[in-house]
């Protein structure tokens, strides 16, 4: 075989830039084995391309490195556990340029742009029915969130109505323990022999506390006034409220300067300047 | 595998590129072609070339089948090679002594055998195809080809 008129023709140039069909390539590999001429001459056609080729080196942009080192791992480990018994593929020297006429039209294995744009699609869905979710138990929980608030302002007045009354309870049982004040024993008059009522008169701060026992109910209008006889003069020492009427707890007066006996009037409400005498209805002394 | 990224992808990556002419593609097919290299890596016959022959050849036939699958060339082909993004970027420069540049390559290259070569090798074009596309008869596109590929393989004799 004249080798030097088959270089000549240009077959090789065709084998390296693959453009020939598969029995062709065969061919001049089968010959490229056999004759070393031919071998050497086709290395030094196909180290032409691979400069020319080479010469369109271009750095890949930064942080592709990582990007496609990370997916051909991920592509070699899928690889080796899903299909390890996978054959080789196809020695790259045999894969043929196909003509355009039998190129698939449409892609027919998804490529990995495919994959992304269904998962994209997949993790959207999720991600969608996931808000629907978590919006729904979060208007839940806002209602919730309201109800528990109503309820727990109705609690903290509650607690705070039971803490003044507690305090009050507590003030009365000071008042009532403590050494200082003196205990006045207020006796019904013949008006109202049932009427009793007592009188805590502190001498030291001049405090006077209202405890009624049993009060004629009033008629509209009307209100008991409490009096401190100083010196045979009535002094003012303050209205009795309705709750203290009705014997409900303790209530601070007036304070009274000095006093030696106590009594309570029946007066117009507001009170008057000077008792009505006629309607006195318990008066006691020390 | 780090080793080789390291070594051939400025190559691949500028070749695939100069097929593909879109970058995320690009680095799509780089990542197939490091995929398949390392799986059929067993059939690579030293006897019958270079290791980066090979290597370049498994990118650009995957790159090629990329451009095929895709209703792409409607648009590419249309579009002059020279203005495509990927000459746009100047090739970096390397310091292998094999690298002969672009540039002194291209002025060697008749404009019409730089042409063929580009469409041969970089396009896809099978060479009836680029005698249809060029309004040549095949057996020039032929003559051309071989020309053309002498002259590089004399750029580097």
């Amino acid at each position: 075989m004249n080798t030097q008129e088959y270089i000549e023709s240009g077959i090789l140039e065709e084998y390296a830039l693959g453009v020939l069909d598969e029995a062709q390539r065969a061919d001049v590999e089968r010959l490229a084995a056999q004759y070393p001429e031919i071998r050497q001459e086709l290395d030094l056609i196909q180290h032409g391309l691979d400069s020319y080729a080479q010469a369109h080196t271009q750095e890949p942009p930064a942080g592709m490195r990582e990007r496609v080192l990370a997916g051909w791992q991920a592509a070699i480990h899928q690889g080796a556990t899903t299909s390890a018994t996978e054959l080789p593929i196809a020695p790259v020297a045999e894969t043929v340029v196909r003509p355009i006429s039998s190129a698939p039209q449409e892609e027919i294995a998804p490529s990995g742009f495919n994959w992304m744009m269904a998962a994209s699609v997949a993790l959207l869905v999720l991600s969608a029915a996931a808000n629907l979710i978590l919006y729904n138990r979060w208007k839940e929980s806002e209602t919730q969130l309201v109800a528990l608030q109503a309820d727990q302002t109705r609690v903290a007045s509650t607690m705070q109505a039971v803490e003044k009354r507690l305090s009050t309870r507590t003030q009365e049982l000071a008042v009532l323990r403590s050494e200082q004040f003196k205990a006045v024993e207020l006796a019904g008059t013949p008006a109202a022999p049932q009427a009793k009522a007592r009188v805590l008169y502190n001498t030291a701060t001049k405090a006077v506390y209202v405890d009624v026992r049993n009060l004629p109910t009033l008629p509209q209008g009307k209100q008991y006034q409490l009096w401190a006889m100083d010196k045979g003069k009535p002094v003012d020492a303050g209205m009795l409220a309705a709750a203290t009427t009705a014997g409900d707890s303790l209530q601070l007066m007036k304070n009274v300067a000095n006093a030696e006996a106590f009594a309570m009037t029946v007066e117009p409400e507001g009170g008057s300047e000077n008792p009505t005498m006629e309607t006195m209805t318990v008066i006691g002394r020390f | 595998m780090t080793l080789f990224y390291d070594k051939y992808s400025s190559a691949l990556y500028g070749v695939i590129l100069r097929i593909v002419k879109k970058e995320e593609i690009a680095e799509d097919v780089l990542q197939e072609s490091l995929v398949k290299i390392w799986h059929s890596f067993q059939s690579y016959d030293a006897s019958k070339g270079r290791l980066f022959t090979w290597v370049l050849n498994v990118s650009r036939n995957l790159a090629i089948d990329k451009i095929r699958s895709r209703q792409y060339r409607v648009g590419s082909r249309t579009q002059p090679i020279e203005e495509s993004a990927a000459l746009r970027q100047a090739a970096t420069p390397t310091f292998r002594p094999e690298h002969i540049g672009l540039q002194e390559m291209t002025t060697k290259l008749a404009p019409e055998q730089k042409q063929i070569i580009d469409l041969l090798y970089f396009g896809g074009f099978t060479q009836s195809e680029v005698a249809e596309e060029l309004n040549l008869p095949l057996g020039t596109v032929k003559t051309r080809a071989r020309a053309a590929i002498k002259v590089l393989a004399k750029l580097i004799r």
